[in-house]
């Protein structure tokens, strides 16, 4: 049977790539030893394949057809296509279509109705993190897109379910593999709001205690309430429930975070600790 | 409430780096193909990001705003007076 062996988190601000020279110095280094930390972790996690939970920021979906939630079950998924992220080393990614399937089978039979795509384009959101952490030669990637862009969004509580049905599909699944999850975004910022650019470090701060102490209810709660009340990007953290879940809810260390202006982002990173790897 | 033929011109254009040169060279010859209200078409024309964001997801627009080269400064400015004026408006009723 396979085996969960890590969950991680990792913010993915188009600015570390699109502006890094403008990004001072010091968060330059902080923002390093995080993706580096990151990167670290999973490697050491070696994962036979891994479950990426990013959004879709308007590459695959527009609002003709929105799915909520979408597995990628393609063998094959196109590398970004944003034009500032030519240099990226991942212009194609192996999917792995027996895991998404089995994922998919699971979400029904326990009564999701998850949206499906053969074939997908991974935008920054899923390379930023994989680039930055140093991957190298990455593994089989089983792409998960959460609508955290456009309303309405998949609520926090269902996205924490969609995590913990993750981790059953995980250890369901027939073959002696290891398999990792890794979800991107967040935490707070604004993307073309009149807020644009303010960061809330002390609304950062407590959502990370939050995710620490792995309490269920009172994250899913302090994340209903404030989350309507700041930055749209914040929707993104509905990623890091979903990894919450898949953990088993037994709280997170943070890797790091970097209130940094220059990216608009407070970027956050952290790894879940795990009942037995 | 969305705009779609809005939604649709800003979704093409950060989509295509040769349609968004082709944009930066000739809007007209663009925003001829998409079926835009008179209004919204006037509002493109005169990079009336106010208007605009009423009526696009934000991310769109911010993207939209990147395609056209309008600098970052004039848009955290613009997007930021659009702000203020809606909230503005919305205190007198």
């Amino acid at each position: 049977m396979a085996k969960l062996v890590g969950v991680f988190a990792s913010s993915h601000a188009p600015l570390i790539i699109r502006g890094w020279k403008d990004v001072s110095p010091s968060r330059q280094q902080e923002l390093t030893r995080s993706f580096t930390e990151l990167g670290r972790r999973i490697k050491a996690a070696r994962p036979d394949v891994l479950i990426e939970i990013s959004p879709d920021h308007w590459v695959n979906f527009f609002i003709d057809n929105l799915p909520s939630i979408c597995v990628g079950m393609g063998e094959i998924h196109d590398g970004p296509a944003e034009p500032w992220m030519k240099d990226c080393p991942y212009k194609t990614i192996a999917g792995h279509p027996k895991l998404a399937n089995h994922i998919l089978q699971t979400a029904i039979e326990l009564d999701f109705e998850p949206s499906v795509s053969h074939h997908l384009t991974l935008d920054h959101g899923f390379c930023i993190p994989l680039w930055r952490g140093g991957l190298g030669p990455l593994p089989p990637i089983v792409p998960i897109i959460f609508n955290d862009l456009e309303p309405p969004y998949p609520s926090v509580r269902r996205c924490m379910q969609w995590g913990t049905m993750l981790a059953d599909a995980v250890r369901t699944y027939p073959e002696d593999i290891r398999v990792a999850v890794l979800a991107t975004g967040g935490l707070s910022h604004s993307i073309g709001e009149p807020t644009m650019g303010e960061i809330d470090e002390p609304f950062d701060h407590e959502c990370i205690r939050h995710f620490e102490k792995g309490d269920e209810r009172p994250l899913i709660e302090f994340l209903n309430e404030r989350l309507p009340t700041i930055g749209n990007g914040a929707a993104e953290i509905r990623n890091w429930v979903a990894a919450h879940g898949a953990a088993g809810k037994r709280g997170f260390e943070l890797i790091g975070y970097c209130n940094c202006p220059e990216v608009y982002v407070g970027c956050g990173f952290a790894s879940w600790n795990l009942a037995s790897v | 409430m969305r705009d779609y033929w809005l939604s649709k011109l800003f979704f093409d254009l950060q989509r295509s780096a040769p349609l968004g040169e082709e944009y930066r060279g000739s809007r007209k010859k663009i925003l001829d193909r998409y079926p835009l209200k008179p209004e919204v078409r006037a509002a493109l024309e005169r990079d009336d990001v106010a208007f605009l964001a009423a009526r696009v997801n934000p991310y769109l627009l911010r993207f939209y705003f990147v395609v056209t080269g309008m600098s970052e400064a004039e848009f955290l400015s613009k997007v930021r007076t659009a702000g203020a004026d809606a909230a503005a408006r919305s205190s007198h009723g």
